[in-house]
């Protein structure tokens, strides 16, 4: 029987834990997932993704925006 | 210590002392858990009309009644069957209510994308924890996957609070897919697998 959480390579295994999770609330684990669904929520632009209720760039737009328009 | 370890031990603190005026005032741990349901209907109708800041504020509210009803209940000794039947069906009308909300307004918008989005994350929550109970008939515990009840409401009040629902439920449905595929799994695996079963 393959058991992908140690016959996987990583990256892969990885992403098989983010996704087939086993960890506690309060590991450092579960801090990089906050951070990575915080980062997910509060960056990406609302227009990416058409938000029906907020609009704009957001942060990632306006570095964009600098970056292309300096 | 880790980072959400502090948060929660910081908002442990406020909690600890709702938890002792509940014990002293001897409210019934049912009623708190009602309580909390009503409120949480309320949050799901400021919701449906894009109030998001005074649904936050709303649904922090009833997840307080949510959050203590359990230790309120062992506190009183009065933690029973019933109780935790009855904490779990209005858990499952809380979180439905919210989805509930948020369809009527995507549709209202005439937003048919995200009335799908809500209404395909509204299955997967229902699925996350009926896998985790029809799962635990079988095996002794079925806690695997991330998108469990506490981290769908936190997330519900920071895509309120700050005005980014939209990205919340695309994490909310992503995260329920793979939780309940992870609970299917798992289960399979206990089932079949002699290491876990040893």
């Amino acid at each position: 029987m393959i058991r992908p959480e140690r016959d996987l390579p990583m990256p892969f295994r990885a992403v098989w834990h983010a996704l087939y999770w086993t960890f506690e609330r309060a590991t450092w684990q579960y801090d990089i997932m906050v951070i990575l669904i915080l980062a997910f929520v509060w960056l990406t632009p609302p227009d990416w993704i058409g938000d029906p209720m907020a609009h704009g760039q957001g942060p990632i737009g306006w570095v964009i925006g600098l970056v292309n328009h300096p | 210590m880790t980072f959400t370890g502090l948060v929660g031990a910081t908002f442990w603190l406020p909690l600890r002392a709702i938890i002792a005026l509940c014990v002293r005032l001897r409210i019934h741990p049912n009623v708190l858990t009602f309580t909390g349901v009503l409120i949480n209907v309320a949050a799901a109708w400021a919701l449906a009309l894009g109030h998001f800041v005074t649904a936050g504020v709303i649904m922090t509210l009833a997840n307080i009644f949510d959050f203590i009803d359990g230790k309120v209940a062992g506190e009183l000794e009065l933690s029973s069957d019933f109780g935790g039947f009855w904490d779990s069906v209005m858990d499952r009308f809380s979180d439905i209510s919210l989805f509930v909300g948020l369809t009527y307004l995507y549709s209202t918008l005439g937003r048919t994308d995200y009335v799908m989005v809500t209404a395909l994350a509204t299955m997967f929550t229902i699925l996350t924890s009926y896998t985790r109970a029809r799962a635990e008939s079988v095996v002794a515990k079925c806690k695997v996957g991330f998108m469990e009840r506490p981290e769908r409401i936190v997330l519900f009040m920071i895509g309120a609070f700050t005005n980014r629902m939209a990205a919340v439920l695309w994490v909310i449905l992503v995260l329920s897919v793979a939780t309940v595929f992870a609970r299917i799994y798992y289960t399979w695996r206990a089932l079949n697998d002699p290491e876990m079963q040893s």
